[in-house]
């Protein structure tokens, strides 16, 4: 019989299938032995370091990001404002639904619950990890909910300092703003301290000096349950470095004056010291309010980067134009440099001259007459600088005289995105436009048109260079990294020579005449009305496409004449020709001059001008015009 | 015979192994309850010294017990877990997403726990009225019947683990009892294709991520019905060359073809009785970081705490997992993983080695058992307290699917510790009584 008997004597057990019962207990048992040997002595410091893995957390702690002033260092541009940020531990809401205690909190700070409620993770009413709903609450609707904390179970805060511009008109083109990184920043700035977390300057000021603004986070380690809940009783601090003070050579009140004179007109503003590079104002029409980025909400960021206008772009070293008659500049340091002509010959403008088979025309059809040198540049007549450059100079000629004076080369002005302009040669056109160089090219070339581009800051800087006789400096923003704490000043920008051309002497004290003669006997000599400092500079209008639309140009300095070369200032104002105002930028130029050395607001300049009857003054905008118009 | 003689035939090193898991078990429950500031924060170790002092009165009690004594009864055993199954099912508490408790207020009971052991009653009592027939079909599916009903009222609840426990201690106590292997093979074949067939698209979803068309086949209706029609066409014409030419192969094709045919349709049972997490605990098993946050996670902390145990173990009371409860349900089903961390591979070695000394003991004195009755209750026992060591340390260290049964003596609770215990004392019963006649 098989089955309960089996072949042991006695027993009531098949022996055979006991013993293969327990074989097969004991083969389980060794394998299961065997793995874990693997498990805890072979694998064990993978297993460990897993261990330690994931309940090791360090949060940042962040640093402060440091501010920004303008060169008075009294009250900052950019600061940090008190500002938190709402979290959520769904575990923790007791007694209300987190949708109703939502709404409560939405009816006090004011934001759409709906908002809130997208950053809560469905299905984790079981979770102690805490979620970020809202960023940018005030101090006192934090201390509102502080008090009644009871009827918020599950609801935290961490300041989260908001960055905050208390200027937000033109010199949010100098700042810049910051937001948080984005991918392809990180994969850039992955080793240098920043974290998918960072925020970072995206231009401007913010962006140029990140690294010196942002300090370094400190850390805060700790071991946390599964919860997410803090388990140690100390934590290990590492305790964040603070972000450096700025101090910039921008100041305010030129900056405000220097906006308002240019008025709502697309352009730019530059106004610098030639002894030192250092940039008073850089204005560039349009531009926008980076409060608004980090305000809650859909972003006004998106908004404004589809404007057709550009207002992110700073025209002032973001955009070039053809330099139109400033350019005449050049041609006249490179007559008078090269001896290549007489100064006093002349040439007779008649209104017209035909290159080629095109006839082209002066400024003024009836023709200018016979003009030499000094009044060909104050009378900015096209048919002499044409002449000049096509029979005299040569395209060679000016290119080498246009690098000397800084253009077709970036400044390297201590702002992010400056372009270079362009200054065409004979090899560049073959190799762009695969055609060969036309005399009718050097026609265009000699007044600025064509293939010639530059920007506002070149220009500034040209005339800066004719100021010093040669000598150009690095424009810069920044003037004093100051240590916040100590208030010491960490590091001061010392003028740097950006680069000295071999032009003689004379021949920028003959130029400095020459442009002096512009304010004095030439084409400005309507607009240039104010009566606080005597002013040197050249005039610029552009012709763009065919409808009668000028870019206008006004490069200047001032004082004419000074015993204190420290107190000049270049002022470059540029108009684009995208709006009707006719000529405005010697006006604004004017104002600016008035503004500056006679130590007004703006719209005192626009009141004294129109007790003085100064005829486009009523063409400057007043706010009180709006308002009534006394 | 004289009490006093029983006394002297009591075996000792089953008893003091069971003792000794017990008092391990206790520890680690202790241990499971200290949070990460150092803190006791259960009772659980308290509760478990009152569970573990009735248990031994059980085991005592058990094994002065005449256990032939349950073969009369066994049925009504039987039948009064049957009902209370029912009834846990429509009045039973939930716990853990299952209604498998029964009880008031704070007391309760798992009635699935204490099935098994009124199953392998029943299951020895008809084994030994059949001991003589045990071999053909119709008995082996008669007893095959006597466990699925509480097995399918256990998986209802859902307590998928526990269900499951059935099947060992079935298989064990049929081969012990010498039905034969064609038989057992077949239910352990067949079973096996329920399980892979119901895994079967969960599995190209969530590991695969594409459609594969051979899975589509086995598993959708539509072409599913012909992969079935041509089994019944096979199934008939091998029934048919069975009947009428009674060669060995006809027979051989029927076995693996019905094998097959059952499978598929069990499988489509098994997807709609199982529950989407119970598809994903098998999921996981086979890979863990198809959802490690979720479903996954479980079985990643677990196999992190074991291995991070090292060879000495972290020391009593400082395991991290544990303590910052990485680990879940660290007193209960994951009770070995804190073992482990803390205790290391030598504590395993141990704790094993104590499991094995047990069940080498209880196969000892099935060997010595005076009766059949003795013999298939022990191999029930042996299978149960097996099947719920290898399940529970396996899923601890990664090599079994998530069932959530718990670990007999070590892990807490009343009602597998009271099962577990009257299983021993069942054995110890059997041991004293080997001489008689």
């Amino acid at each position: 019989m098989k089955g309960f008997l089996g072949s042991g004597a006695g027993s009531n057990v098949n022996r055979f299938r006991l013993v293969g019962v327990g074989v097969f207990f004991a083969a389980i048992f060794i394998t299961y032995l065997i793995h874990l040997f693997s498990m805890q002595v072979i694998n064990t410091l993978f297993y460990q370091k897993q261990a330690r893995d994931v309940s090791k957390r360090s949060d940042i702690i962040p640093a402060q990001r440091g501010r920004i002033y303008d060169r008075n260092y009294d009250s900052p541009l950019a600061m940090n404002v008190d500002s938190f940020a709402l979290a959520l531990t769904p575990a923790e809401v007791e007694g209300i639904s987190i949708e109703e205690m939502v709404e409560r909190l939405s009816s006090i700070i004011n934001f759409s619950s709906s908002e809130m409620m997208r950053k809560v993770p469905r299905s984790s009413s079981n979770r102690y990890q805490a979620v970020e709903i809202v960023s940018g609450v005030s101090f006192e609707n934090v201390a509102h909910i502080a008090e009644h904390i009871d009827e918020f179970p599950g609801i935290s805060w961490t300041s989260k300092p908001l960055r905050w511009y208390n200027e937000t008109g033109s010199i949010s083109h100098v700042l810049g703003y910051i937001g948080g990184i984005t991918t392809s920043e990180l994969q850039v700035l992955y080793n240098q301290g920043y974290s998918y977390d960072s925020v970072l300057g995206k231009s401007g000021i913010e962006k140029q000096y990140d690294r010196i603004l942002r300090g370094s986070d400190g850390r805060r380690i700790k071991t946390v349950d599964v919860k997410g809940r803090n388990t140690d009783r100390e934590n290990s601090i590492e305790p964040p470095e603070n972000g450096m003070n700025l101090r910039l050579t921008i100041d305010r009140d030129i900056q405000l004056l220097a906006e308002k004179a240019l008025g709502r007109r697309k352009g730019s503003v530059v106004v610098l010291q030639p002894s030192t590079g250092e940039v008073l104002a850089l204005v560039s029409y349009p531009y926008f309010n980076p409060n608004l980025f980090s305000l809650p909400g859909p972003t006004n960021f998106g908004v404004l980067s589809l404007d057709p206008d550009f207002p992110f772009l700073n025209r002032a070293i973001q955009s070039q134009y053809p330099p139109a008659s400033t350019f005449k500049l050049v041609l006249s340091a490179a007559l008078l440099d090269l001896d290549a002509v007489d100064p006093e010959k002349t040439v007779t403008c008649e209104g017209e001259i035909t290159i080629g088979n095109r006839t082209t025309y002066c400024h003024k059809k009836s023709g200018h007459g016979p003009l030499n040198l000094k009044e060909a540049l104050a009378e900015s007549c096209n048919i002499y600088f044409g002449t000049m450059g096509m029979e005299v100079l040569g395209i060679d000629n000016i290119a080498t005289y246009a690098q000397y004076l800084g253009l077709a080369a970036v400044t390297g002005i201590d702002l992010p995105g400056e372009v270079a302009g362009n200054i065409p040669t004979k090899a560049w056109k073959q190799s762009v436009y695969n055609n060969t160089w036309q005399v009718g090219d050097t026609y265009n070339a000699s007044i600025g048109q064509g293939f010639v581009t530059s920007t506002p800051l070149q220009v500034a800087n040209e005339i800066a260079m004719i100021v010093n006789d040669g000598i150009a400096y690095k424009p810069h923003i920044l003037k004093e990294v100051i240590d916040p704490l100590s208030g010491e000043v960490v590091e001061r920008i010392e003028p740097e020579i950006l680069r000295t051309s071999p032009i003689s002497y004379e021949t920028f004290q003959t130029l400095k005449k020459n442009m002096r003669g512009v304010i004095t006997d030439g084409t400005s000599n309507v607009v240039i009305l104010n009566n606080q400092v005597e002013i040197a500079g050249k005039t610029g209008t552009g012709e763009v496409g065919s409808d009668e639309n000028w870019h206008s140009w006004f490069a200047s300095y001032g004082p004419y004449d000074t015993e204190n070369p420290d107190e000049r200032v270049v002022v470059l104002t540029m108009v684009e020709a995208t709006n009707d105002w006719e000529w405005w930028a010697p006006k604004a130029a004017d104002i600016i001059y008035e503004g500056i050395f006679g130590n007004k607001t703006y719209e005192q300049v626009v009141k004294d001008f129109r007790k003085r009857r100064v005829w486009y003054s009523w063409d400057a905008h007043l706010e009180e015009d709006e308002s009534g118009g006394q | 015979m004289a009490g006093n003689r029983d006394i002297l035939k009591f075996d000792v090193i089953l008893f003091a192994t069971t003792l000794a898991l017990m008092v391990i078990g206790i520890f680690f429950i202790y241990s499971s309850g200290v949070n990460s500031s150092g803190v006791s924060v259960s009772s659980e170790w308290i509760k478990q010294i009152i569970w573990g002092v009735s248990s031994l009165a059980l085991i005592i009690f058990f094994s002065l017990y005449d256990y032939t004594r349950f073969k009369m009864v066994s049925l009504y055993i039987y039948l009064v877990l049957v009902l209370l199954l029912l009834f846990t099912l429509f009045f039973g508490r939930y716990v853990n997403g299952a209604r498998s408790w029964l009880g008031i207020g704070p007391f309760g009971i798992q009635p699935a726990e204490f099935s098994k052991i009124a199953v392998i009653f029943y299951l020895g009592a008809f084994l030994d009225n059949n001991y003589k027939n045990i071999d053909t079909l119709k008995k082996f599916v008669q007893a095959l019947i006597i466990i699925t009903v509480p097995m399918l009222l256990t998986l209802a609840q859902p307590d998928f683990g526990s269900a499951i426990v059935n099947v060992p201690i079935f298989l064990v106590m049929l081969f012990l009892a010498g039905a034969r292997l064609k038989h057992l093979v077949y239910l352990v074949i067949t079973g096996s294709l329920i399980i892979y067939f119901t895994v079967l698209p969960a599995w190209s979803e969530y590991i695969l991520r594409e459609e594969v068309l051979l899975v589509k086949v086995f598993t959708e209706f539509a072409t599913m019905k012909y992969v079935l029609i041509a089994l019944s066409v096979v199934m008939g014409l091998a029934g048919a060359g069975l009947l009428f030419f009674r060669a060995g192969y006809y027979y051989w094709i029927l076995y693996f073809s019905s094998s097959f045919f059952i499978s598929l349709i069990g499988a489509v049972g098994g997807r709609m009785v199982l529950k989407g997490y119970q598809i994903m605990r098998l999921i996981i098993f086979i890979d863990p970081q198809v959802d490690p946050q979720g479903a996954g996670w479980n079985m990643i902390q677990s196999i992190t705490a074991v291995g991070a145990g090292g060879l000495w173990g972290r020391g009593f009371l400082k395991g991290s997992q544990s303590h910052l409860r990485y680990l879940p349900q660290q007193s209960s089903d994951f009770i070995f993983s804190i073992f482990s961390e803390e205790a290391g591979f030598v504590g395993a070695i141990v704790v094993f080695s104590l499991y094995i000394i047990m069940l080498v003991r209880s196969l000892i004195i099935i060997d010595r058992s005076n009766d059949r009755f003795g013999v298939v209750l022990g191999g029930g026992i042996v299978g149960m307290i097996f099947f719920h060591v290898i399940i529970s340390t396996g899923m601890a260290i990664g090599v079994m699917p998530i069932t959530g049964i718990p670990l007999f003596f070590l892990s807490y609770g009343g009602s597998s510790l009271w099962t577990a215990s009257m299983g021993i004392g069942i054995l110890l019963s059997i041991y004293q009584r080997r001489y008689r006649n």
